[in-house]
């Protein structure tokens, strides 16, 4: 056994990994402000800043341009479903190259024949909230999420695709019948596609989104539905692209030798 | 303001709830101080060697824990001023245990002998050598081990070991995942004739200072003992806790080996590399 004994640097850095009461006074200072700013402003009337632009796909286009690259996919048959798939097979960046995930806010595309004006922005706040929610609840105990890129560290990019804008009025409900999601994992530091998933399952027929309309409680639980099953999509996926295949089971093995 | 208020009411409600529910789960047993790398990963009774570990490996880094006696569970203490005087030794632990994330709210430590453990104690059992030779007949140690070794998400970075005591199971080591620490637990829980489980692995920390290290670590080891990584996975395993590097697994050679203390040791924002290796030459060739 060889020890290399510590160098000038360790109360510092001690003092960098170590500040759990600082951490734990801070969170408590930025719980109450929050709760102030809560208590005592007024409730936000657009949800539109910090999210990206509504976008449209594209006439007659199969896909909404999303990804980065459409010509890799591929039917899986490790995913139970109609998901197309890729997983890069280059040995030193694939998917166990990588454990932490950063996910970027989801991004949304219209229909062709919707007007991507006509979208109510707390309407898709709900929706995409709600989504990254179900994301985060399906992969964040294999894929821990961190707040911002690093090494060693996946970006996620998800996009919904093929949303309705149901009626004329400014709270009309998004309809997500024909909704597909699109989604790809990049490294997070140089960008490089790791994965690939698009899924286009009609999920949400006769599920509708809408902020704040209790009428509408029956068809927003149909849309977590098909969310909740989107993301449990997405872990399966993850989960089979892990699963250890052909010589890597022996070697796996042979290199198990517990203490 | 009204919501204000309800907010601060709320809280406070929360927190007297929880101190509450601490003062009812308090706790006092018996415990041996060690270091968190023995407690990991010498399981088996408390021998001159290992008291030696627990100080050697102390020194090197490693952070101070408690081994609650009575079924080898290991905690992370608040106060580990109050433990650090009796590393390598024995007391009596006073406070709010939670053995699901090992973690223990630290009240008081009463330093004591061995020989202050009453004999019928559940304590003592764990203090005898014989305990850790009892050996199972039905190779359940081997499939025990087959199940860890198949884990989807275990990766460079992840360690799991174990140990057995009759067929009551130790799970132990560090991982950076959540569904490593629940995914070994189920798998050995799945194997027929396996008794009770501790799950001592320890989920570690994702700071950026560690993801950094991780990296330049793996990167480093790769470039010069590129024979032990493959695709997806590593006969060198890589544990970064707050800054410290700990190298398990095997390689072939001492020169392999102290190669990758000497990686390790000029990665950036380190400041402790702990070298586990095993030593393993390759098994010779049969001929003809």
């Amino acid at each position: 056994m060889h020890i290399i004994g510590l160098d000038g640097r360790r109360k510092q850095i001690v003092n960098a990994h170590r500040g759990v009461s600082n951490i734990r006074i801070g969170c408590f200072v930025a719980l109450l402000v929050s709760a102030m700013v809560i208590g005592c402003s007024k409730p936000e009337q657009t949800a539109e800043g910090g999210m990206p632009p509504v976008k449209k796909i594209a006439a007659g286009s199969q896909y909404s341009g999303f990804l980065k690259d459409y010509k890799n996919l591929k039917p899986n048959a490790d995913v139970d479903s109609d998901m197309l798939t890729y997983v890069s097979e280059d040995a030193k960046k694939n998917l166990r190259s990588y454990f932490a995930i950063v996910v970027d806010p989801i991004e949304v595309y219209v229909s062709t024949d919707a007007d991507e004006k006509k979208v109510n922005p707390e309407s898709r706040k709900a929706l995409t909230d709600y989504f990254q929610h179900a994301l985060t609840m399906a992969v964040s105990d294999a894929f821990p999420m961190v707040a911002k890129p690093g090494p060693l560290t996946l970006r996620l990019r998800v996009a919904l695709v093929g949303i309705d804008v149901g009626g004329q009025s400014a709270d009309a409900p998004l309809n997500i019948g024909k909704l597909g999601v699109e989604m790809e994992l990049l490294d997070s530091e140089t960008g490089d596609v790791i994965a690939a998933a698009v899924d286009k399952a009609n999920l949400g027929a006769g599920a509708e989104v809408a902020a704040g309309s209790v009428s509408r409680d029956e068809k927003m639980a149909a849309a977590r539905d098909a969310f909740d099953e989107w993301a449990s999509r997405l872990r399966a996926f993850l989960d089979s692209a892990h699963e250890l295949k052909g010589p890597d089971i022996e070697k796996a093995d042979k290199a198990y030798k517990p203490y | 303001m009204r919501k204000l208020l309800a907010i601060t009411c709320a809280l406070a409600l929360s927190c007297g709830a929880s101190a509450a529910a601490e003062n009812k789960d308090t706790t006092t047993f018996h415990a041996y101080v060690d270091s968190d790398v023995c407690a990991r990963l010498m399981l088996g009774p408390i021998t001159e060697a290992r008291i030696e570990c627990s100080k050697k490996m102390y020194k090197s880094g490693s952070n101070l824990v408690i081994v609650r006696l009575n079924d080898n569970t290991v905690f992370e203490v608040n106060k580990t001023k109050l433990v650090k005087p009796y590393l390598g030794g024995f007391g009596k632990a006073t406070g709010v245990a939670k053995a699901s994330a090992g973690t223990m709210k630290l009240e008081s430590f009463m330093s004591e002998l061995v020989t202050d453990i009453p004999a019928d104690a559940p304590a003592q059992r764990l203090l005898d050598v014989r305990t850790y030779k009892a050996k199972t007949t039905d190779g359940l140690f081997e499939k025990i081990r087959h199940e860890l070794a198949m884990i989807p998400y275990i990766t460079t970075f992840d360690f799991i070991s174990f140990t057995m005591i009759g067929n009551d199971v130790i799970l132990t080591g560090w991982t950076v995942r959540d569904t490593n620490r629940g995914d070994a637990y189920h798998r050995v829980k799945s194997i027929p004739g396996v008794g009770n489980i501790v799950n001592n692995i320890e989920i570690l920390p994702l700071g950026d200072a560690d993801m950094a290290i991780r990296a330049s670590a793996r990167a480093a080891l790769a470039q010069q003992l590129g024979q032990y990584f493959w695709s997806n996975g590593s006969d060198i395993k890589i544990v970064v806790k707050n800054g410290n590097i700990i190298l398990l697994g095997s390689v072939q050679t001492k020169e392999d080996s102290d190669l990758a203390t000497i990686k390790c040791n000029s990665v950036p924002m380190s400041f402790a590399v702990m070298n586990l290796l095993r030593i393993e030459p390759p098994a010779p060739k049969n001929k003809g």
